[in-house]
């Protein structure tokens, strides 16, 4: 026996309420979900990203600073690497056109820098939460939100909870915290670090002022990024016992989705370059019109189509990025991929609401100001709606089903 | 959404004021538990009946064949299911209104083992405390003090998943009584434990109940537990509540009588204390068990003796001794005849005859015995 063995005493103390077990089951659940190695290595890795970002800004402001704009749009025009990684080069030649741009020759220096400072900021994070922090999000969330519900199913946990003061409500908001906080810290954090490491690196603290709805933008980003991810995973969790097969279920959605709106992408584009007489290629972002759901060029830099027979290259001009029949443009040479990402590509991606990788993007560029085509924001949008109701309802259902047999 | 203010220990839930305090942790006025007409049916198999019990203060065993409703009546207890007819109260509140009110005077040790994988003992026992609404260190502290009465020892600090069934058994027990319910539910509690353990699970079980003044309900196969530490007893089979009553009415005599064990004359032993005027006779399963009317031959071998007039040299006779006087005369007797006395105890009958007999009772004859 103990020496310190009291025996069984009364409890007198005061009680948290309900709400506090939410905050209970989430500190818990993080703490064993952080004894996983891939998970540490994960999330530190999911870090990583924002330093090569982080430079790209630094050269971006030193620039601005130095009253060099002009000369790295130049260069990014001509498609050199101005920030040692090509980010930032792309992002400028792709987003802000030529320096004689109409829009551009009312405006003082200061705020074209402004102008440019926002638009450049913008793509930039859209960059940035879209090609790494996505991905890496989808792994994350594979390592840990299979395990979550289903291992209670599975050793009966659930019974810790649903015979304590702890309801449905609670269990789920608190699972979901784990994964909500989980996504922050993979997303929101280094977002709003890369902002204020782009504030720091700027000339004057000002542009806090000037930028002040990008952490706004980045919090909306990454719950829209988090919101149907999270539900989704845990609905998986919610309906096997089996967390193999959750997991499985998980990356083979996000895969399989992928391929499909790939291939349909490119039997798309096969078709219309098949059917139409004339291919183009914008000199301007946004010179488009839609009509019938395809893109045309309202003032058009037309081309001739690529004389028949020449099927295979234009498939790979179409893979490399490139117009049609446009040649090797020297030092332009850009990824079709990396347009998408940066929010620069202005045909709309009509398969995009197929696939959670793609519709995610899609709503993240509007929720950072470069989106605002209702044609391409709506069917991704009521995709990824869809998919969050059912996800909720089925993990709503599942997660007290044992207790209810 | 259930109320999510604060509440003082198990007394009284605060709303804040102008909200007129509900006592519900306090020592009950209402009965611990109050089932009325009971009817849950999962789809078209109707797994409770028209059960209706009440499960007062003290410890009280849910006995029953599997498959008899017994883990369906710990859920309708709970509100973790939705009844086709009837209603429960526990301590007058209903639990399907106000599941986390009633859970929060609830502790439950589940039958089967569940644990979360990759706690310790001592973080296992602190979540539950923590879930209960026992906040951060004081949850630790509490969690300690729990696990030491438990006799848990070192090995509290090992993950849940690698103890043996005897020690997550424990930490299941400390689970479950870490926030000081008022009523504790444990499915067959003593499952995995070596002699010594059972033994010291049951003599806690009796300190909550005695000495805490703990509601306790048992549901086990382990009859001879149930007769040792149970005040009183429910046999559910099929869905429908077979007997009720306190154990003692159900194994003892409605007199006191004590059973003396002998091998001798027997019949000539109870002639004789009958003319002493000592209250004698050869067992009737009739007169120990009046539930048990009709069925009188099985029951005389399950005591031990044979029927009456049969020449016997040895048998059990049934005797009052009230007084020290009718005492020192049955010895007196003993001595007379040479009879070689082998046990005289209270005269009782094992449980497992009562459960066996309720059982195979007609479905629609409920028995209930005094308390």
């Amino acid at each position: 026996m103990p020496l310190h063995d009291v025996g069984y005493r009364p409890w007198q103390g005061r009680r948290s309420g309900s709400l506090a077990a939410i905050f209970v089951i989430a500190t818990t659940g993080l703490t064993l979900a952080w004894t996983s190695r891939w998970l540490r290595r994960a999330v530190f890795f999911a870090w990583s990203p924002a330093l090569v970002f982080a430079g790209s800004f630094f050269v971006f402001e030193q620039a601005i600073d130095e009253g060099r704009l002009d000369s790295i749009r130049e260069s990014a025009r001509l498609g050199r690497n101005v920030d040692g990684v090509g980010i930032l080069g792309r992002v400028i030649a792709e987003s802000l056109g030529p320096i004689d741009a109409p829009a551009d020759r009312h405006l003082g220096p200061e705020e074209q820098a402004n102008r440019t400072r926002r638009m450049v900021w913008a793509r930039l994070m859209l960059a940035f939460m879209r090609s790494p922090q996505a991905i890496l999000l989808a792994i994350v969330v594979g390592l840990v939100a299979p395990t979550l519900v289903s291992r209670d199913l599975r050793v009966k946990a659930w019974l810790i909870y649903f015979t304590r003061p702890v309801g449905k409500f609670e269990y789920v908001a608190g699972k979901l915290l784990i994964l909500g906080l989980l996504v922050a810290s993979i997303t929101m954090l280094p977002a709003l670090s890369l902002w204020v490491a782009g504030v720091a690196v700027s000339p004057s603290l000002w542009v806090a002022v000037t930028t002040w709805d990008l952490p706004l933008r980045i919090i909306v980003a990454s719950l829209a990024l988090a919101i149907p991810t999270v539900l989704m995973a845990l609905a998986y969790s919610s309906v096997t016992a089996e967390s193999r097969i959750a997991s499985f279920a998980w990356f083979a959605t996000w895969a399989a989705c992928w391929i499909a709106h790939t291939s349909l992408s490119t039997a798309d584009m096969v078709q219309r370059v098949s059917d139409d007489s004339v291919v183009s290629q914008p000199s301007v972002p946004g010179e488009f019109s839609v009509e019938e759901g395809s893109v045309r060029p309202r003032r058009a830099n037309v081309r001739p189509r690529a004389p028949a027979g020449d099927l295979g290259e234009t498939i790979v001009d179409f893979i490399e990025g490139r117009a049609p029949g446009d040649g090797r443009r020297p030092n332009a040479r850009r990824v079709r991929w990396f347009s998408r990402v940066t929010g620069v590509d202005a045909t709309i991606d009509r398969w995009a609401w197929l696939s959670p990788y793609h519709a995610l993007g899609v709503i993240q560029a509007w929720v950072f100001g470069i989106e605002h085509r209702w044609q391409a924001i709506l069917p991704p949008l009521l995709s990824l709606g869809i998919v969050s109701v059912v996800s909720a309802v089925v993990l709503w259902w599942r997660v007290d089903a044992p207790a209810r047999a | 959404m259930s109320p999510s203010g604060p509440v003082v220990g198990n007394g009284i839930e605060s709303r804040g004021p102008g909200h007129q305090a509900r006592m519900i942790g306090s020592p009950p006025v209402e009965e611990p538990v109050q089932a009325t007409g009971v009817v849950k049916r999962y789809g078209q198999r109707t797994v409770l009946d028209r059960v209706s019990l009440r499960v007062k203060p003290g410890i009280t065993g849910l006995v029953g064949p599997n498959g008899a409703g017994k883990s369906t009546l710990v859920k309708a207890i709970l509100g973790l299911v939705r009844l086709a007819e009837g209603s429960v109260r526990v301590f007058g509140i209903d639990p399907r209104r106000e599941p986390r009110a009633v859970r929060r005077f609830v502790g439950v040790v589940p039958e089967d083992e569940c644990a979360v994988p990759g706690l310790s003992g001592v973080e296992m026992v602190r979540y539950a405390a923590r879930l209960s609404g026992i906040p951060g260190i004081e949850s630790l502290r509490r969690a300690h003090e729990v696990l030491d009465w438990c006799n848990a020892g070192q090995e509290r600090y090992r993950p849940v998943e690698t103890l043996s069934v005897g020690m997550r058994q424990k930490i299941s027990f400390a689970a479950a009584i870490v926030h000081d319910p008022r009523l504790v539910i444990l499915d067959e509690p003593t499952n995995g434990l070596d002699p010594i353990e059972r033994r010291a699970m049951l003599g806690r079980l009796t300190t909550l109940a005695r000495e805490h003044g703990k509601t306790i309900l048992i549901s086990t196969h382990v009859l001879p537990d149930v007769q040792a530490i149970c005040d009183s007893v429910i046999v559910l089979a099929a869905g429908r509540v077979r007997l009720t009553g306190s154990i003692r009415a159900l194994t003892h005599p409605p007199t006191p009588e004590e059973r003396l064990e002998v091998a001798g004359p027997v019949d000539e032993l109870v002639r004789r204390l009958v003319a002493r005027g000592i209250p004698a006779r050869r067992p009737h399963s009739t007169d120990l068990f009046p539930a048990a009317a009709g069925s009188e031959g099985r029951f005389s071998a399950a005591v031990g003796t044979m029927a009456p007039g049969d020449g016997a040299q040895e048998g059990v006779v049934l005797l009052q001794l009230s007084t020290p006087d009718a005492l020192a005369g049955m010895w007196a007797e003993v001595r007379d005849l040479g009879i070689r006395v082998r046990s005289l105890q209270a005269a009782c009958r094992p449980f497992e005859e009562v459960f066996l007999e309720a059982l195979q009772a007609p479905p629609s004859e409920s028995l209930h015995a005094a308390p």
